[in-house]
């Protein structure tokens, strides 16, 4: 029998499972009742069988850093995380607040820049973004959307409240491994289920087709949606590939479009035909060689300005990414106040300006302490875990920190919550974090489908794929 | 659909089909290398370069296999990744294609697919030799057969579906010329046409409708002309021009494109033509200009559905 008892007798951090007195939460008490009745054995058994299924049917993703670039399956565990309806009902609230507020920021900075007139936000953070496109000023988008679909990194806190981590609103991955996840555990672990009702997560795909559809240029009723991938060497081609399968949408290349008098059309069999939407997998920078990155093969010559002039929707927006940039996050809480008028349901990670000589003077001085990240990467790739890194690590990032202020921000190290995980065969706690899904269309729409990402090395708190991450199926319980 | 997904879909069916034929051609040699060619009188060498022949590969007579024919032969048709018709190129280019299109395809034709070359991938010919080849080489086959079994029963068979047809029956013409043109077997004895026959997975459908001592000619006329067996040249060009029709949408007896036209003369020639007539220039120069049909006729394809257009107009 499998012994579910957490390894720190008294825990630094908030336990998903146990309460703080030993005892299982109710809502994980079926859960621990159904994996002691199957045995060890069995679960190591049904766990070999579900990682050859993930193997054969392809739901890989592919390492960059690995030479060989080859495809590894992404570790599921198979012990669920479960998320009660009162928790995700404030949750779908906070997020639904956030999403609205950054895609009214986007459209302020792209339309008058209200919000920089009246200083809220410093103009100059805003100007020095990366991602800030200066050739979106003025440029009306379909329905003004701009983030039609994001990923909401949520973590909790030592006193298990949710926090809000990060806003992805440029291409958030990951929903192909909430709908696998859910799958295999149905079919693999089909007694878990007993004595839960647990919202169902397979209707995503036509949730987000709804979504761009109705973002199609005017007038027309039956838009012709297309997902653009960069192709099967792309780390989440796995992702592109379900999605188009699951929506009955094609999933095209950049090759595969042409554009004609400022209409994009894809290449047929029997010709060309027009195209109303994308929703893109590629980067701002690789979609138009036109206007951003020249030789770059990916994109599409001339979409920009099939884009300008109204002919095609393109989800998310091209210059989403000032949204989610790391040195703006800070501001999300602000925006709430000054857009919608609210008080921020979700709390942020307090978060030091680099750019500020005072916060920077303390950040410098903290370095072995905090979590440093680069202002304008994703993935878990450059950043500083400060209590884990070496002596010359850090000093390499004191360097990169003074030489370059605005591209990074930096973070107490929270203490992510754990979960109960399978590991070498033992029940083990590990940290976890929650990436729920928005959906920006008519109104907010969360799905109850969010990706668990578990950090499987012992003591890890960083729980991307490209980094040694898993994933577990998510429970959002039914009220 | 997506010219670049009929590309996928056409190169997809070409590979499966390919990987099964050499596997079969292997098979089938390696076994009769056993017994009836082990004589040390240069007969086994005349077997390997006909199947080294047959994978797209002629020999200079001046080089010497050396007695290591078979291990060589064996290992450059199945292992070598630098021979893009090897069995694990045809399956490594199957299975990038699959991927590419994978929005396109069934769960069961994508597994089908990974799976195989999940088991290819875990296999080396040192370990395959040693056990026998038979059992690798059957694997393929049991594979890719379950490929064409899964598109039938679990595919739209609209324009996709048709595409991975003409794929699977353009090489299986393909190879099927090329084992005609490597193997001599009027003036030999009838193990010659009895090994053609097996490599053409023909040697029982042939032996059923046959009612005398058959003759060389006999075994080439089945091979060639026979209406219901579906490796044979005449089948293969049937079921590809009606693929075609069905992708144009062009009535039967007319032609949309290029290739329709060329499968048309090629239907016409081997429908009505009595086998001595078509063999009239021997069957090795018959088997050539098969060769070449093929190989115009993969062009034509090609030009009229997934030309390699430039990025702009």
């Amino acid at each position: 029998m499998l012994d579910l008892q957490p390894h720190h007798a008294v825990a630094q951090h908030y336990d998903e499972l146990y309460e703080p007195d030993g005892s299982p939460r109710p809502h994980y008490a079926p859960l621990a009742a159904s994996l002691g009745r199957l045995g060890r054995d069995e679960i190591l058994a049904r766990v070999q069988a579900i990682n050859t299924s993930l193997l054969q049917r392809g739901v890989t993703f592919t390492v960059y850093a690995d030479a060989a670039g080859t495809e590894r399956v992404f570790p599921f565990d198979v012990i669920p995380r479960i998320i009660t309806a009162e928790e995700w009902a404030r949750l779908e609230r906070g997020i639904g607040q956030r999403v609205r507020a950054i895609n009214a920021f986007l459209y302020d900075v792209y339309h008058g820049e209200r919000i920089l007139r009246e200083r809220r936000i410093p103009r100059e953070l805003v100007y020095s973004s990366k991602n800030f496109n200066r050739e979106m000023i003025d440029v009306d988008v379909p329905r003004d959307i701009y983030v039609h679909i994001s990923g909401i990194d949520l973590i909790r806190d030592e006193g298990g409240e949710f926090l809000c981590l990060e806003d992805n609103c440029r291409t958030p991955s990951g929903i192909s491994y909430v709908l696998e996840n859910r799958d295999v555990l149905k079919r693999g672990f089909p007694d878990l289920f007993r004595n839960y009702a647990v919202c169902p997560v397979d209707d995503y795909p036509s949730r987000l087709l709804d979504v761009l559809r109705y973002v199609a240029p005017r007038g027309i009723e039956q838009p012709s949606v297309v997902l653009l991938t960069p192709g099967i060497y792309n780390s989440a081609y796995f992702e592109h590939s379900l999605l188009a399968r699951r929506m009955g949408v094609e999933l095209v290349e950049g090759r595969d479009l042409i554009v004609l008098d400022n209409f994009v059309y894809v290449k047929t069999t029997s010709g060309l035909e027009r195209v109303d939407v994308i929703y893109r997998r590629i980067d701002d920078d690789y979609l138009d060689p036109l206007y951003f990155i020249p030789d770059s093969s990916l994109g599409v010559p001339g979409l920009m300005n099939a884009y300008r002039a109204g002919n095609v929707a393109i989800a998310n927006a091209i210059g989403t990414g000032v949204g989610d940039d790391k040195a703006i996050y800070r501001f999300v809480p602000e925006m709430i106040r000054f857009y919608l008028d609210e008080e921020p349901i979700l709390n942020n990670v307090p978060t030091y300006d680099c750019t500020d000589p005072v916060q920077r003077r303390h950040v410098l001085a903290n370095l072995d302490k905090l979590v440093v990240k680069n202002t304008n990467a994703s993935g878990g790739y450059g950043m500083l875990m400060g209590p884990f890194a070496s002596a010359e690590e850090c000093e390499r990032f004191r360097g990169l920190i003074s030489d370059n202020p605005r591209d990074f921000i930096a973070q107490p190290v929270v203490q992510l919550s754990s979960s109960p995980t399978l590991v070498d065969g033992g029940m083990v706690a590990r940290h976890v974090d929650l990436r729920p899904f928005a959906l920006l269309g008519r109104g907010v729409d969360v799905p109850p489908a969010a990706l668990t990402r578990v950090a499987l090395r012992d003591g890890s708190l960083v729980v991307n794929s490209s980094q040694g991450g898993g994933s577990k199926d998510t429970w959002v319980l039914q009220g | 659909m997506l010219s670049r997904v009929a590309d996928s879909l056409f190169w997809l069916g070409r590979n499966v089909e390919r990987a099964e034929s050499i596997a079969r051609i292997l098979d089938v040699n390696y076994t009769r290398a056993m017994d009836l060619y082990s004589q040390r009188d240069g007969r086994s060498e005349t077997l390997w370069r006909s199947v080294m022949q047959c994978a797209g590969f002629v020999l200079e007579p001046r080089i010497s296999l050396n007695g290591k024919a078979a291990g060589d032969c064996f290992g450059f048709c199945a292992f070598d990744s630098e021979n893009p018709t090897s069995i694990v190129s045809s399956v490594r280019i199957a299975r990038t294609n699959a991927l590419s299109i994978r929005s396109e395809l069934t769960t069961e034709v994508w597994e089908v697919i990974n799976v195989l070359y999940l088991y290819v991938d875990s296999q080396n010919m040192r370990s395959v030799l040693r056990e026998g080849p038979s059992k690798f080489l059957r694997r393929i086959r049991d594979g890719m057969q379950g490929f064409a079994g899964m598109s039938d029963a679990t595919m739209n068979h609209g324009d996709s579906w048709s595409f991975l047809q003409v794929g699977r029956f353009l090489e299986r013409a393909y190879m099927t010329a090329r084992i005609l043109e490597a193997i001599d077997v009027e003036n030999e004895p009838w193990h010659e046409s009895q090994r053609l026959l097996e490599m053409c997975c023909a040697s029982v459908p042939f032996a059923q409708q046959s009612h005398h001592a058959p003759e060389a000619r006999d075994a080439l006329a089945f091979i060639v002309l026979a209406r219901d067996f579906p490796r044979s040249l005449r089948y293969c060009a049937r079921e590809i021009d009606v693929c075609m029709h069905r992708i144009s949408r062009s009535p039967e007896g007319t032609f949309a494109t290029a290739a329709e036209q060329r499968l048309g003369r090629l239907r016409a020639m081997l429908d009505y033509t009595p086998i001595d007539d078509v063999l009239s220039d021997g069957p090795r120069i018959f088997a050539r200009n098969m060769v070449r049909e093929c190989e115009e006729l993969s062009r034509d394809i090609e030009a009229a559905y997934f030309p390699r257009l430039p990025m702009t107009a």
